[in-house]
């Protein structure tokens, strides 16, 4: 690894030495397992979201589920757990331990309250016993109770109201956390901005059901026979998160720093959420799977590809993708290309022909004697599902077309057809004279 | 302890778990080549893709209609040679000609997927509607079975006539029971038994026209599925030399409950086996299990000429047993009671190759020694009886006795009689007679509907 690339970033006006976080949950759950993430090289921690011991907190039980498909395990988590069951004296002295054995580490307290004073109560506490910063659970996909959970996230005047409250109550920096279970995030975020968030962080969990028992039709996870729409994260929530995350980082009226959150387990994905907007990134479902661990190969890898690229410091990667983000309409559709074999190293699955068959142009013939396929250029839609489902790397690739070259039309099954057409052209109505 | 208590078990097969991930590695191939490759049209391409789809009853179904063995084959097809040696997920192409992956493991995940149905009781065939034709069979080996299965799924009265005390042939009496147990076979049988099939077993066809006789006692037609139960001899004059076994001789009596008979004869003793092929493995294994003192595999080609699987080989070796390549018996050595004492060897060299393609023996002049042996198996290949010509006498069999057959119906030069199994092919494998089977029941039906007009 390439010791001489630092890799720290000031997410507002703090130091970390790195962008990688742990996001609140049970892998921030006390200081004893937030010290070991420390020790293996996690910058910061936002921690299991605080709660004010006004309601005593029980985890359903069992309270997570996943998603497997084929031989991966955890694509997708979904949870129905609650903020912390701890009580919050025994949070607030494991920040004060933290605080005392890592003050280099970032400790990032995660609150909900249910009042504006609940909010400001725990605003204070946190910061009385350490935490460098705050942030805003306005996001809990299953927390049922209206003004509460992610239905704070939908009600827009409210985070504005809550995050003004917390704002006056202490100094620290304040990061929102806002739900993806919504369209647009950008104006909720905005409401935070109003109401004096530094920064927000996305996403949440996403509202799923990861599945259902079929001996009993109780979806999962199964209570004693109960189940509850709730939230979903893991790899398979990322392209979600992203959406979120550039969006937000393509509005200029927000124009606060960004925290990436949504199915990170490697150093690409957090590049991903990087250059797309985020200033640091945050982690649960990766660790739940692979522990802590999985932030070494993070830090290495990060750092050997800033080396690699002359990049000095994560700043400079933070929204680099994202000018080249448009609308579809902006495309330039004169260009236009195909794939191209190389058939020297096909196994013969014959995948690539099933899927173009069924699938895409019928651009594909089966050579059954060789075990070979046979690309037809001129139907090629350039969909590229055959090079998804290659197993050879680089067998199938793209390549651009001259400009003069006409991609052959989907043939009409029966021409004579013609006469018995029932049709007139769609014209659009002149305006009324 | 007695190494019987010890003797080796059947290997427990896969579970669901790692027979799913083995399906998801599976490519799921267009046209698929491994179904291809199967000699019984098991469809592995149908099967595994099933699996993958999480339809496990439907790749239970396809496997059973497909072979009726398919449990059987499952644990004894030699894959690496069949299904598996043309699946894509070895990953070989004109630039990488050699491959860089495994294939995937059809035949544990057939095994698992039979397994699996006997688990949970799941049944794909459901009693015919029983039709009047009647049909012999000769020989409850995997080819009359399958052929009597075939036949019984349609409603035909399928008779095996058997001439052993129960059914199955070699994979009751043969395959040492550590590659394949009774207890897998009772169960694979109960399902060709659930059909409707009848056995009478004790029950030898081998009068005087005794086969053909079977048209005239009410069948409809004949299957003849006798295979190959009487062993080739180095000297053949030497028959009454005690510690002399054919290897049909020994690995029956490993079956019969002669098993501690056996290991008094083997246990602490050096047993000499003479032979290359896949029987020569079963018995040098097995005599190793049973805790003989020296194993000695006497072959008179070289390794590479040895017709046995790669993976026998390799697990003999494992056993500890001494190869004797490029060494050729030549005449026993007894004592005045006729009990083995040894054998006298030549040694050989190979020459030019020989109509199998492999290259022959030579035997160096001068070259005698003396291995001096408690028990001497002889493995170098079974053959017809010699008065099985009289069973069937109009039956027209080559100079091996091999009946002569229609690769594509089974028919003989008889009408109405038809046969498959290794008593057209010579040694074969159980999945060959399984699709000899198969074919010729089809070719029945259509005979017997013909027959009907
Ligand atoms: C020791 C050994 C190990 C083998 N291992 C394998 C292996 O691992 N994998 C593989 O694929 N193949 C293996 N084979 C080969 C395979 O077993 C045979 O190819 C297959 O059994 C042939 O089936 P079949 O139905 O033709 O004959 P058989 O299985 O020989 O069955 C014939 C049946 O007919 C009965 N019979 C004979 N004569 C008469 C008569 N006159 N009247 C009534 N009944 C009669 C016999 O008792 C027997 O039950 C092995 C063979 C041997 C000998
Ligand atoms: C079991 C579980 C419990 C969680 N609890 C909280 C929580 O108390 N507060 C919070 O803000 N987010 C909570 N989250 C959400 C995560 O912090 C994170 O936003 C989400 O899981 C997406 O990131 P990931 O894909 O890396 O897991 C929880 C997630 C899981 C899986
Ligand atoms: S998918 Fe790839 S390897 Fe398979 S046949 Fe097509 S080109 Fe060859
Ligand atoms: S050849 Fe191999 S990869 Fe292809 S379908 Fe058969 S088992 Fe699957
Ligand atoms: S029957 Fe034998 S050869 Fe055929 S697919 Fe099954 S294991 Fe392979």
């Amino acid at each position: 690894m390439s010791d001489k690339i630092d890799l720290s970033i000031d997410f507002c006006g703090k130091k970390f030495k790195n962008p990688f976080l742990l996001s609140s949950s049970p892998v921030s759950n006390s200081a004893e397992m937030v010290a070991q993430s420390f020790e293996a090289g996690w910058a910061g921690v936002v921690f299991k979201t605080l709660n004010s011991d006004r309601i005593p907190i029980i985890h359903p039980s069992p309270r997570m589920h996943c998603i497997n498909y084929g031989n991966k395990r955890e694509i997708a988590v979904q949870n129905v757990e609650m903020i912390s069951d701890r009580p919050l004296k025994h949070n607030l002295m494991d920040f004060l331990y933290l605080k005392k054995k890592y003050p280099d580490n970032i400790l990032i307290a995660s609150i909900m309250g249910f009042s504006v004073e609940e909010w400001s109560y725990l605003a204070k506490a946190a910061e009385d016993n350490g935490a460098d910063m705050l942030e805003l659970n306005f996001s809990c996909p299953h927390i049922s109770v209206e003004g509460a959970g992610y239905k704070v996230g939908q009600a827009f005047h409210l985070i504005e109201q809550f995050t003004a409250a917390v704002k006056k109550s202490v100094t620290i920096p304040v990061i929102a956390k806002m739900t993806p279970n919504i369209t647009d995030m950008n104006e909720p975020a905005l409401f935070a901005k109003n109401g004096g968030a530094d920064a927000i962080s996305a996403i949440n969990t996403v509202r799923g059901i990861s599945g259902v028992g079929l001996d009993d039709w109780v979806p999962k996870p199964n209570v004693f026979g109960k189940s509850a729409i709730s939230g979903t994260s893991g790899p398979a929530v990322k392209p979600i998160g992203l959406n979120f995350i550039a969006t937000m980082a393509q509005c200029q009226e927000l124009g606060l720093p960004l925290s990436g959150i949504g199915g990170i387990e490697t150093w690409i994905d957090a590049l991903e959420f990087i250059v797309l907007g985020s200033s640091t990134i945050q982690v649960t479902t990766g660790i739940m799977h692979y522990g802590y661990g999985i932030v070494e190969d993070m830090i290495e890898g990060l750092s050997d590809c800033m080396a690699e690229r002359g990049i000095k410091r994560v700043s400079d990667l933070v929204g680099k993708a994202v000018p080249n983000l448009y609308e579809t309409n902006q495309f330039d559709f004169a260009r236009q290309g195909i794939t191209q074999y190389d058939t020297d190293l096909c196994i013969g699955c014959g995948q690539c022909y099933t899927v173009c068959n069924d699938a895409a142009g019928q651009a594909l013939e089966w050579d059954s004697a060789n075990r070979l396929p046979r690309l037809n250029e001129d139907k090629c839609l350039s969909c590229m599902l055959c090079q998804f489902i290659c197993p050879v790397p680089g067998l199938i690739t793209y390549k651009e077309m001259p400009a003069e070259w006409q991609r052959q039309e989907t043939a009409v099954m029966d021409k004579n057809l013609e006469k018995d057409l029932n049709y007139q052209p769609f014209i659009m109505d002149a305006p009324a004279a | 302890m007695s190494n019987i208590d010890n003797f080796k078990q059947m290997k427990k097969g896969i579970d669901l778990a790692q027979a799913m991930a083995e399906a998801d590695r599976c490519l799921l191939c267009h046209d698929a080549p491994c179904s291809q490759n199967c000699p019984a049209d098991t469809e592995p391409g149908v099967f595994i893709r099933k699996l993958r789809f999480k339809n496990i009853t439907g790749a239970i179904r396809t496997i059973k209609q497909n072979n009726i063995l398919g449990g059987a084959c499952g644990v004894l097809c030699p894959t690496a040679r069949l299904c598996e040696k043309a699946c894509s997920a070895r990953f070989k192409s004109s630039a990488r000609p050699e491959g860089a992956d495994r294939p995937i493991q059809i035949g544990k995940i057939q095994r698992f997927l039979i397994e699996h149905s006997w688990e949970r009781d799941f049944k794909v065939f459901e009693k015919a509607e029983p039709r009047s034709e009647k049909v012999a069979i000769v020989g409850s080996g995997p080819a009359g079975l399958s052929c009597a299965a075939e036949l019984a799924k349609d409603g035909y009265q399928a008779t095996i006539f058997e001439a052993h005390p129960e059914p199955g042939g070699v994979l009751r009496y043969g395959v040492v029971s550590f590659r394949f147990d009774l207890n897998f076979l009772e169960k694979e049988l109960a399902d060709v038994k659930a059909l409707g099939v009848q056995f009478k077993c004790n029950t030898p066809i081998n009068g005087p026209e005794g086969a053909e006789k079977l048209l005239e006692e009410g069948y409809n037609a004949v299957f003849l599925a006798p295979g190959l139960w009487d062993a080739f001899s180095l000297k053949s004059e030497n028959k009454n030399i005690d510690g002399l076994f054919s290897s049909v001789e020994y690995l029956e009596a490993l079956r019969n409950g002669r098993l501690l008979e056996m290991e008094n004869k083997v246990c602490g003793k050096t047993v000499a086996v003479i032979g290359g092929g896949s029987v020569a493995m079963d018995c040098i294994e097995s005599a190793a299990e049973l805790g003989a003192q020296d194993v000695y595999l006497i072959y008179r080609r070289s390794y590479l000429q040895m017709p046995a699987e790669t993976e026998e080989l390799n697990s003999a070796m494992q056993a500890g047993v001494h190869f004797m390549l490029l060494n050729q018996p030549v005449d026993y050595i007894t004592d005045d009671a006729d009990r083995i004492k040894g054998l006298q060897i030549m040694r050989t060299r190979l020459g030019e190759a020989d109509d199998s393609g492999r290259r022959k023996p030579e035997i160096i002049p001068d070259s005698q020694w003396t291995l001096d042996a408690d028990v001497v198996i002889e493995a170098i290949g079974n053959k017809a009886p010699d008065d099985s010509t009289q069973w069937w006498p109009h039956v027209k069999v080559d100079a091996k006795k091999l009946i002569k057959a229609d690769p594509l119906t089974g028919l003989t030069s008889v009408q109405g009689i038809f046969a498959g199994g290794d008593i057209i092919r010579g040694p074969a494998l159980v999945v060959n007679a399984v699709q000899d089977g198969k074919i010729a029941a089809k070719a029945i039906k259509a005979y017997l509907g013909k027959q009907e007009e």
